[in-house]
């Protein structure tokens, strides 16, 4: 028979704590009791107790008792006494109080003390020991060897091993495992009990008729709650249970202990304090979910950032980029600024001739695309410099952009790139070729050589590339716009979608510059003064960033290929020069020369709060998920409301049979009756919101520049009323009951909760961000009563709908709605953007339905037998 | 090149003619754009079957022969290369592409034996001997890595026609193995004059590993004159080097590229902006670069090898004869009538030295068209499938090109050939690209895919080969300790009648596990948290027998048992002498 395991219930839990047998609790206690004394500082409990064979005389051996009682901490009690209830509980129930009495205050601590005391000072040693893991271990070794009565042995694979065996198995474990614990102490405990469990010690046990005497003398049973007698020992307080004979009928023995434990879940469930949890638990999430959010740019959440990958080696080799080198930045600095108002394909006529002077291999691309009516054209150069000994496997990119993503030309960078170009054809000692590209522009340009280097492209709009080299394994971008000196650099990290590359690249250049002087900065944090507050802005921007999921720079266009890049732009007024620029870039391309595999050691997934401090997914990830859970939580209470009978008072006094097999019991009709759930019109609501959210995203990406604004300005409109009609038509139709509302709410709740906690593992930020706009929504119910309050939740939905946060967040940053719907369009047709696809079609629909919840007119309901009939639950 | 080709030509008759057992041995110097140069050595001799049957070796290693005849190997070779051609710039390749293979080692041979099973037992024979001869590990050319080709490769020696049919070609490469140091001191060794005397002790290993590209090549094969029973087996070693005169002639002490003083910058002084401080750069691309033997090689070359028959010029240089070189004493200059081409005779006595100045000249020495453009990379993305690309370019304005392209590709590299497409210049409508197609699929573990095509590409066009496949998932021990690196898939051979192509090798990324240490930490602590609690569990679930049901364990049954267990056994024993008795 498979041993069936009894699920966990708290009523179970509760009820055996509660029957818990007079001596356990006594020990507890004084443990307790112990632990609390030695809190104070006046006399050390620890040193008076504990047991220290060479103190051991005539005098101290009251030592031999006290050492169990008396631990050296909290956890160490704690863990102890958890270990110890359950076994001396059970040592109890089949020995009586008496017995276990005299054995634990007698041999039971004495023997294996005295054991101990004679094997330290046999090999020399003076080891203090002290804690009640010595009785554990003894009373472990006992229901191990009876347990080896009745279980020989169980089976791994094929091999048979003897139970008896386990106690020694735990002791090794915990001996290697857990800092501080005596392997000899705990084995004169196993001696004992190994001992005592084959009846060589049962002798020390004292005589039953003593006992029966002493409790008949004293009525201790009278007396004593939770007294365990001599003679209730005898049928043990289990009784016979079939255990070693088989049972006659295995399947009456399995529905035995179902029927067992049904009531008690079922209990649960109408448990009116636990049902009455739920709101408030969700609350709970929310608030948790934002405080430890808050709480991550302390010191103790956050951590230092360190290189992972130890090939990097970051900053060790000596820079060489200088000297002469300067006067031929110059020169080409005084060719880009030439080319300045030039077209495209001239420009790149001149930089072609430039690489080719460098003894570079050359080659162009062009590309169009189109998005929101408007067309983006123009033509990337690439160079490609072999490495002297290389075998094409391999490639880095060093990016520049003609022109950045303000639009401004990229004056020394392209010239810094030209610079490095001539620079490192004269090493030997690449590893991996390198490519220089120059695109055309900072968002379409880079996208489209990526896209082509890997053939993902749409071939008639962009071409493919002539040129190719082995697998990228890093790109680094300049957006170096000025031509004056610098003071730090900026580094801008974020991909399409909430990608990020490896921490080991950025760490890499943080590092670098730091070992040059130059100051890193990010999120556009100009001053960072390493204060909480500079902290959790940094944090927040970042945030901010990673949710709205667009390319922050060139470099973004390589993350989704899995190719770690960043963006450097060198920013303030400062004393370094283009040439420490270069030696950055220089450095940096050495590093990563010396990879020998691709980076993968260090952190994909990570808030940075300061160049030098992030916090990983292990430590953020719970604040995004609590908020998420808060609605799945409140999904499931709703689903069980919605389950259970509508009018509890008249049908009270019922019963209902319940079957089990041949075993049948009486209970209260209203536990096991469940209500009939009406499913088919919330699932149709909530279905046919979230098919709507696709007009909008369809809308949004295929109008045209133009009529972005007017459109987006009517949706707006159009969006404020929408939920008022929805909710009267629903009304007027169908006319749902409270019912229905109840069943719409969680479905819609479910949906969200599961984007959302889905989401989060792959865009924290966005995931975290629409979960608490949308945090109200979790209490949202129809109030037909109570028109103010409902005027002012409506105002506040209305407040936190998709539209009116994106009207205000153009507000805030002093942008117009036409060029972010443009933006977000482009996005879309160029970058594979998917924010839209989460506002439209989780965050909106979402939204919807609450506002349809807000606004609802719930019909009285019946109550007459059909509905309150539900069904017997049948095992 | 084809000036080489005839002069080769016409040495190896000369030593058909008149030498049964011989050697000669020839440097090659060939400046390439821009400031490279090509260095091509050749050593080759020649044994008769016979003294080669009777062990009687000359010039013929004894080593390699002796792993030979061990292995019944009829013709071998054996290839060590880095680094890339580019065929763009430096034309075509030497030798016809016939003395290269592809990064890494490869290896290929004929083995006379009767079965399959035999030839790769003597397979397995020789690739283990080899590798331990040249330090490489051609040992891990198992059968995964083992192909027979049935088109690419024919057989350059001549054999006789009853021993044709008994040969079985292997073909085996390691596309990791980084050929270095300790693959050219037994391929030396192998010389007769060991690098100490000849254009051999040009050779050294820290300019051989720091040329932009090289390959060293052994081939093995006899060769029977037409209408002559005396067989002779001739060795042919080379190296062929691609040196770049810059990077050689930095000091060996001082080896950094450090920005050269401002007034050593050659600027373009006519650019309005020119000053002291802003300087254009000058492509020197114009000039000949200046530069000796010694700077080249670390060394001059130490006399002639005694050894070497009379005849043949040790060193050659392809330069137009407007180009002025300056020879060491002691040495005879011969020109070459095509103009392009001059020859040394050394003094075996004297250090040679070539020093040629910097000369600007206008007159180049000719470069020959490569007869095909290949590339190869990978398309795609991600963890699960990806696809490979094969540009290949005829360059030819007027003649069709027909050759076969053959992979070998790892198992876990699962082809989809239904996905195998040829594009002739961005069009697929072209049906007859693809002539002939061999396939072998891949078993798992077992061997790998094997295909070869014969494509046609009609004059000055593209065409563009790519398949699709997929990714295998491997078991986490079959992983290298650099797993985050890539699987190196060896480069596709491109054979073009006598010459052959190599394209560059592949890095294939696999899903790869997290081989961090968390993984390891959960997997321990997660199984001993699920033993103690499992035991602390099965303490509170457990139903107990009363003790009267369960058995007695006290002192007087426990000694029972044991009297009862010792009486059982002396019984089975006195039952046991019974029997023994009653036979």
């Amino acid at each position: 028979m498979p041993p069936s395991l009894p699920q966990f219930s708290a009523a179970r839990a509760r009820s055996y704590i509660f029957r818990l047998p007079l001596f356990t609790r006594c020990i507890i206690f004084v443990i307790v009791l112990f632990w609390l004394v030695s809190l104070q500082s006046a006399w050390d409990v620890q040193q008076w107790g504990a047991l220290i064979p060479k103190e051991i005389g005539l005098a101290t051996m009251y030592r031999t008792n006290t050492f169990p009682l008396v631990h050296a901490g909290f956890f160490h009690a704690f863990m102890n006494i958890l270990a110890l209830t359950p076994l001396l509980e059970r040592f109890e129930a089949e020995y009586g109080t008496l017995t276990t009495l005299a054995l634990f205050l007698g041999p039971l601590s004495t023997i294996p003390a005295l054991l101990y005391t004679f094997a330290e000072r046999a090999i020399g040693l003076n080891t203090t020991v002290l804690g009640a893991s010595i009785w554990v271990f003894t009373l472990i070794a006992m229901e191990a060897v009876k347990t080896y009565r009745t279980n020989p042995n169980f089976v791994i694979g094929t091999t048979q091993i003897p139970t008896w065996i386990t106690p020694i198995v735990m002791v090794l474990f915990v001996s290697f495992l857990i800092p501080h614990t005596s392997f000899l102490g705990h084995c004169c405990g196993l001696a004992f009990g190994y001992g005592w469990g084959l009846g060589y010690l049962k002798f020390l046990a004292p005589p039953e008729w003593i006992l029966r005497w002493i409790e008949g003398k004293l009525n201790l049973l009278g007396r004593l709650p939770h007294y365990v007698s001599v003679d209730q020992k005898t049928y043990g307080r289990y009784g016979v249970l079939p255990t070693t004979n088989a049972p006659a009928n295995p399947d009456i023995a399995l529905r035995f202990t179902d029927q067992g434990q049904r009531p008690s879940t079922v209990l649960l469930r109408r448990n009116p304090f636990i049902l009455k949890l739920p709101p408030y638990l969700s609350f709970l999430c929310i608030v948790i979910g934002v405080a430890w959010l808050l709480v991550l740019p302390l010191d103790n959440y956050s951590r230092r950032t360190y290189i992972s990958e130890n090939a990097l080696l970051p900053g060790q080799v000596h820079t060489y980029f200088a000297g002469s080198d300067q006067n031929v930045f110059r020169g080409y600095k005084h060719e880009v600024d030439a080319l300045e108002e030039r077209s495209n394909i001239e420009v790149n006529d001149k930089l072609e001739e430039f690489f080719k002077a460098s003894g570079l291999k050359v080659a162009r691309q062009s590309y169009e695309y189109k998005s929101a009516g408007e067309t983006y054209t123009g033509e990337n150069i690439y160079a490609i410099l072999h490495a002297p000994r290389g075998d094409a496997t391999e490639a880095i990119v060093l990016v520049g952009a003609w022109r950045n993503m303000e639009g401004k030309l990229n004056r020394s960078g392209v010239a810094l790139i030209l610079t490095l170009a001539r620079y490192f054809k004269r090493w030997s000692l690449w590893s991996k070729d390198i490519i220089f590209l120059v695109t055309a522009d900072s968002k379409a340009g880079p996208q489209a050589w990526v896209d082509a280097y890997h053939d993902t492209h749409q071939s008639n709009k962009v071409e493919s590339l002539p040129l190719k080299s082995g697998a990228l394994q890093g790109a680094v971008v300049i957006d170096y716009p000025f031509d004056h000196r610098f003071q730090d650099i900026h580094i801008v990290y974020d991909g399409i979608n909430g990608q990020l590359p490896n921490l080991d690249l950025l760490n890499t250049v943080v590092s670098i510059s730091g070992h040059m002087g130059i100051g890193t900065s990010l999120q556009k944090m100009w001053q960072h003064s390493d204060s909480y507050r500079d902290r959790l802005q940094t944090m927040l921007r970042g945030m901010l960033n990673q949710g709205l999921g667009h390319a922050s720079g060139p470099h973004s266009s390589f993350i989704p290929y899995h190719v770690d890049a960043i963006t450097l732009q060198p920013f303030g007024e400062g004393w370094q020069d283009e040439m420490a620029m270069g030696r950055v870039i220089e450095s940096t391309f050495r590093s990563l020369n010396n990879l020998l595999e691709h980076l993968h050691q260090s952190f994909f997934f990570y808030l940075l709060m300061q160049a030098d401090r992030f916090v990983s997914i292990g430590t953020y990830l719970p604040s995004a998920m609590l908020v998420a859970v808060n609605f799945t939580i409140m999904a499931i209470f709703l689903w069980v409301k919605s389950g259970s009978p509508i009018d509890k008072s008249s049908k009270k006094g019922s019963l209902a049979v319940g079957k089990a097999g041949s075993l049948k019991a009486l209970v209260p009709e209203e536990v096991i009756s469940v209500r009939e759930r009406e499913l088919f019109l919330p699932l149709a609501v909530v279905a046919g919101s979230q098919f709507l959210g696709v007009l909008p995203l369809y809308i949004f990406n295929h109008t045209p520049q133009a009529m972005l604004s007017p459109i987006f300005t009517a949706f707006t409109s159009v969006n404020a009323f929408f939920p008022l009609i929805f909710s009267a038509l629903l009304t007027h139709y169908f006319a749902p009951t409270a019912h229905h509302y109840t069943l719409i709410k969680t479905f819609s709740l479910l949906l969200l909760g599961l984007f959302l906690s889905s989401l989060a593992t792959l865009n924290f930020s966005l995931a975290f961000l629409v979960g608490l706009l949308s945090a109200p929504l979790t209490y949202m119910q129809p109030l037909p009563n109570h028109p103010i309050i409902k005027g002012v939740l409506a105002l506040l939905l209305s407040a936190l709908s998709p539209t009116t946060v994106l009207v205000a967040g153009c507000w805030w940053w002093e942008l117009g709605i036409g060029a972010v719907l443009k933006e977000a369009a482009f996005g879309w047709d160029v970058w594979g953007m998917t924010t839209q696809v989460v506002v439209w079609c989780v965050w909106w629909p979402a939204w919807l339905v609450g506002m349809v919840l807000l606004f609802g007119n719930p019909r009285e309901e019946k109550v007459d037998g059909d509905v309150g009939k539900g069904k017997k639950i049948k095992t | 090149m084809r000036q080489l080709y005839s002069l080769l030509l016409l040495f190896s008759f000369l030593s058909f003619s008149f030498a049964s057992s011989d050697y000669h041995e020839q440097l090659l110097l060939r400046p390439l754009h821009p400031s490279l140069l090509l260095a091509s050595f050749n050593f080759q001799s020649n044994t008769t079957l016979t003294s080669f049957e009777q062990q009687n070796f000359r010039y013929f290693p004894r080593s390699l022969g002796q792993i030979l005849q061990h292995a019944n190997t009829r013709e071998l070779h054996l290839r060590f290369s880095l680094g890339r051609w580019d065929a763009e710039s430096w034309g075509a390749r030497p030798w016809g592409g016939a003395r290269e293979g592809g990064t890494g080692v490869e290896l290929w041979a004929w083995v006379e034996a009767d079965t399959d099973e035999e030839a790769d037992g003597r397979w397995l024979t020789l690739t283990n001997a080899l590798s331990g001869l040249f330090c490489a590990s051609l040992n891990f050319i198992d059968s995964t890595r083992t192909t027979r080709p049935v088109m690419s490769f024919q057989p350059s020696g001549d054999h006789k026609n009853s021993t044709l049919e008994s040969l079985h070609l292997l073909h085996g490469t390691l596309p990791r193995e980084v050929v270095c140091t300790e693959n050219l001191t037994p391929f030396l060794k192998l010389l007769p004059c060991k690098g100490k005397a000849g254009i051999s002790s040009l050779l050294d290993g820290h300019k051989l590993f720091d040329a932009s590209w090289q390959s060293m090549s052994i081939d093995v094969r006899p060769i029977c004159p037409a209408g002559s029973n005396d067989c002779q087996l001739q060795i042919t070693q080379t190296i062929d080097m691609v040196l770049d005169i810059q990077r050689s002639k930095r000091p060996r002490d001082n080896p950094i590229p450090r920005p050269v003083p401002n007034e050593e910058l050659k600027c373009d002084t006519s650019k309005p902006y020119h000053s002291h401080d802003t300087c254009y750069p000058l492509d020197t691309a114009a000039q000949e670069e200046e530069w000796t033997l010694s700077q080249i090689f670390g060394h001059p070359l130490k006399g002639s090898c005694p050894l070497a028959t009379d005849g043949v010029d040790p060193v050659c240089i392809n330069v137009p004869h407007a180009r002025q070189v300056y020879s060491s004493e002691g040495s005879h200059e011969h020109k070459d009538a095509s103009g392009f081409m001059r020859c040394y005779q050394l003094d075996p006595e004297k250090e040679f030295e070539l020093v040629l100045p910097q000369q600007e000249i206008s007159e180049k020495a000719p470069l020959e068209q490569p007869l095909l453009y290949a590339e190869r990379s990978f398309i795609g993305y991600g963890q699960e499938r990806g696809g490979v690309q094969a540009i290949l370019t005829n360059p030819s304005p007027t003649e069709a090109v027909d050759f076969v392209y053959m992979e070998s590709l790892p198992w876990f590299m699962k082809l989809y050939l239904h996905t195998l497409k040829a594009k002739i210049n961005g069009l697929d409508t072209h049906k007859d690209v693809i002539q002939e197609m061999y396939y072998r699929p891949a078993l798992d573990r077992k061997r790998g895919t094997q295909l070869e095509v014969r494509i046609l590409i009609p004059a000055n066009s593209t065409v563009i080969l790519t398949y699709d496949f997929e990714k295998a998932i491997l078991r986490y021990t079959e992983y290298p300790p650099d797993a985050n690196r890539g699987f190196d898939v060896a480069p596709a051979v491109i054979t073009i009648g006598n010459v052959s192509i190599r394209t560059t090798s592949l890095l294939l990324p696999l899903p790869t596990p997290d081989f961090s240490m968390p993984y390891n930490v959960i997997i321990l602590t997660s199984t001993v948290m699920a033993l103690s609690f499992g035991f602390v569990f099965n303490l509170l679930v457990r139903r107990f027998v009363a003790v009267d049901e369960a058995d007695q364990w006290d002192v007087r049954s426990v000694r029972l048992k044991v009297a009862e267990l010792v009486k059982g056994k002396l019984k089975r024993f006195q039952k046991a002498q019974k029997v023994e008795k009653k036979e």
